[in-house]
């Protein structure tokens, strides 16, 4: 039986969206409410706004994309889905950056993994970042709603082989573990939430809060880029969009401008103080794009006897949080640890080398795990994140330094992830770096990893979250906003993304986005009324 | 006081800093110095949305020496080209800053004046063989210039996931593709 596409249904019904790349000439749009940037912010601050009776446009840079037009293939997802089709790095092309830019923003193409902002993580913004109102007493029903609202649940099936190494490593270690929350209803267990669930499976915005949002009269602009926001008298008074070619890679000429009685700033991390940058705003700390975080990424591969498929079912379903707050929030440089899926373009850029060496790492994909850890970092003085800058045609770059005590960090999580995967049953293990090759003990492994010369380019370094750049907190010269997303210097500017995390947040950070957004929106939604 | 590494003239930080510095502003004033004399030409192939005649050359030399073990000896040819054409269609979507570090590291690779002193190959990229190739990425993952070591591992990368995007290219990393919908 064929899989139905909800959306392809709502557009035949009727929805209202505009496709820059098809404009033939200018466009203006008028709306209560614009929101720039449709991913778990926007969508979910769209949904609440709509439903509380405000007319709002969606913004999205990148294109139209449905469970119609999603292949299971690398190569179209990452063109497609990806920001700067994949080509996002740090500005020292050190650390790839994986961020979607289609309508549904990185949900369209994260892994589906739910976890609540860490208890430690919030307690620590209220005491170090002047942040008021997100106690986790104060967050619990705001998690609870967007669960529900999002099919969010321990996944019950289970794991598959590449993510149950964590499993059996872990439990003949004594480290804990525990099983990843998703957000799905009806998964079938494919495998490629990466390149696009082509099942509607996955509680992406694409098939939640923005049919909700078109279907109570919403409007979604898509292939345009918010270039910038002109700014008078402390407050916005329009957006200036670019309309984007099909590819999304060149403006077309065209202009979409639009106007609302309020702004909300949804682009996520890098892009939303990028945009504030662009348009001059007041920035009278120097705090816009500051402290942005990566959650900096480093893998290990491990080879089994037995078949694990590393590409086929659910990418993360089991976690360990073993090593996460063992120095409490402050200490060393601390991680989470979990699987990244492998198919197999991106196993060949993971594994390195070229020629018979990368040609033997990929006979083996079959029998391949991989494992993954994510620095927490903004926690510690000596871990302040990377600040984003314009490059000269106005598009934002990260620069994002690895500061010794992240390098620590990602030294010790070398050596866990080798343990456990020794323990969850390993015949051979390699840290992803180019001076190591596959080891058979574990003794072996920790000498390879202590003499390891842990370098950029050397050291394979990535990043699926992007977090900060935008602060939140109650004082101007630390932070962007205030604790409700409200812009400390434009009135009718708020920000609802991810950017506003003082922190990264020590987990994959969807739900943090969610929670915080629905929190701030429903306030939003009151102001309004009273304004 | 510990002895250290800066106590030796050659080897002192800012000893390396300097040559690195240095290089970077030689390569910045090469590319530039190209780019405005018309030398590198940013019209792509023909046939081709994002490559250049010029990048093919050196793809064409470089993409077997990549490919060796992963594919029979008599196929080589038609990977190579597969490889391209995938090469060019993700060139064709990255964003235009990346678009143009990425022609800039194809122009030190095959510009006269830097492919030699940078590369080690001083005749033409077609009439390079697979040792010279060889030598040349292991000297640029080695070297202590950043710029080199970055631009080996993003020479790499886009060339095996251009190949490995390719359903050839499945059997020989045992993955059966994507399950039908």
């Amino acid at each position: 039986m064929p899989v139905l596409d909800p959306f392809r249904e709502g557009l035949a019904r009727g929805w209202t969206t505009y496709n820059g790349a098809q404009l033939t000439q200018d466009l203006p749009l008028e709306a209560d409410v614009a929101i720039i940037g449709s991913g778990a912010g926007g969508g979910t601050t769209a949904e609440i706004l709509s439903a509380a009776g405000y007319k709002v446009v969606l913004i999205e840079e990148g294109p139209l994309k449905t469970s119609h037009d999603f292949k299971l293939l690398e190569d179209q997802a990452y063109t497609s889905l990806y920001q700067e089709g994949l080509g996002r790095m740090s500005k020292d092309g050190a650390i790839t950056i994986l961020q979607g830019r289609a309508v549904g923003g990185t949900t369209l193409i994260n892994w589906t993994s739910c976890f609540r902002t860490p208890n430690q993580t919030l307690d620590h913004w209220a005491t170090e970042h002047n942040v008021k109102g997100h106690s986790p007493a104060e967050m619990a029903p705001w998690f609870e709603q967007m669960e529900r609202r999002l099919g969010v649940a321990p996944w019950l099936v289970p794991p598959n082989a590449n993510n149950d190494v964590i499993r059996k490593g872990c439990e003949q270690l004594g480290y804990s573990w525990h099983v990843i929350p998703r957000n799905v209803r009806g998964c079938w267990n494919l495998g490629y939430c990466g390149m696009g669930c082509p099942t509607n499976a996955k509680q992406s915005m694409l098939v939640t809060t923005i049919p909700a949002t078109l279907d109570k009269g919403g409007a979604l602009l898509y292939l345009a880029r918010a270039e910038r926001l002109m700014i008078k008298n402390d407050a916005v008074v329009s957006l200036e969009c670019l309309a984007m070619d099909e590819r999304c890679v060149a403006p077309t000429g065209r202009h979409v401008t639009v106007k609302a009685r309020h702004y909300v700033l949804a682009g996520g991390g890098i892009n939303s103080p990028a945009l504030l940058l662009r348009s001059e705003a007041p920035d009278p700390h120097e705090r816009l794009g500051k402290r942005t975080f990566l959650h900096l990424v480093n893998m290990s591969a491990g080879q089994f006897d037995e078949v694990i498929n590393p590409f086929y079912g659910a990418p993360q379903s089991i976690y360990s949080d073993h090593f996460q707050w063992q120095d409490g929030a402050t200490g060393k440089m601390s991680y989470k640890l979990e699987v990244p899926p492998l198919h197999p373009a991106l196993a060949a850029a993971l594994l390195g080398g070229f020629g018979s060496e990368n040609a033997e790492h990929m006979a083996q994909l079959p029998h391949t795990h991989a494992m993954l850890a994510l620095m927490r970092d903004g926690f510690h003085p000596d871990s302040s994140g990377g600040n984003v800058q314009l490059r000269s045609d106005g598009t934002p770059v990260l620069d994002y330094a690895v500061s010794p005590y992240a390098w620590d960090g990602l030294r010790r999580a070398f050596h866990s992830m080798a343990e456990i995967q020794f323990a969850g049953g390993a015949r051979a293990v390699m840290p992803m770096h180019s001076d190591a090759g596959y080891v058979k003990t574990l003794a072996q492994a920790r000498t390879l990893i202590d003499g390891l010369d842990l370098a950029l380019y050397r050291t394979r370094l990535g990043s699926a979250h992007v977090m900060g750049g935008c602060a939140m907190g109650e004082d101007p010269k630390s932070a962007v906003t205030d604790s409700l997303g409200r812009h400390h210097q434009l009135s009718n500017l708020s920000i609802h993304d991810g950017s506003l995390f003082p922190t990264s947040i020590g987990a994959n950070p969807q739900l943090s986005v969610y929670g915080l957004t629905a929190q701030l929106a429903t306030a939003l939604a009151e102001r309004l009324k009273k304004s | 006081m510990n002895p250290s590494l800066t106590d030796i003239p050659t080897l002192s930080r800012r000893g390396l800093l300097q040559f690195s510095l240095g290089a970077s502003a030689f390569l910045v004033t090469v590319g530039l110095g190209a780019s405005l004399s018309g030398c590198s030409p940013s019209q792509p192939a023909s046939g081709l949305t994002a490559l250049r005649n010029s990048d093919l050359a050196f793809l064409r030399a470089v993409i077997p020496v990549t490919l060796n073990g992963a594919v029979a000896a008599e196929k080589i040819p038609a990977a190579t080209a597969a490889t391209l054409q995938n090469l060019d269609i993700s060139l064709a979507h990255l964003s235009p800053a990346m678009l143009k570090l990425t022609r800039q590291l194809f122009d030190v690779l095959t510009l006269g004046i830097t492919r030699g002193p940078l590369t080690g190959v001083w005749g033409s990229w077609e009439n390079a063989n697979a040792d010279d190739i060889q030598k040349f990425l292991e000297r640029w993952e080695n070297s202590a210039l950043d710029l080199l070591r970055q631009g080996h591992s993003s020479l790499l990368q886009m060339v095996m996931m251009a190949w490995y995007s390719r359903a050839e290219a499945w059997a020989h990393c045992g993955y059966p593709g994507p399950p039908k919908i």
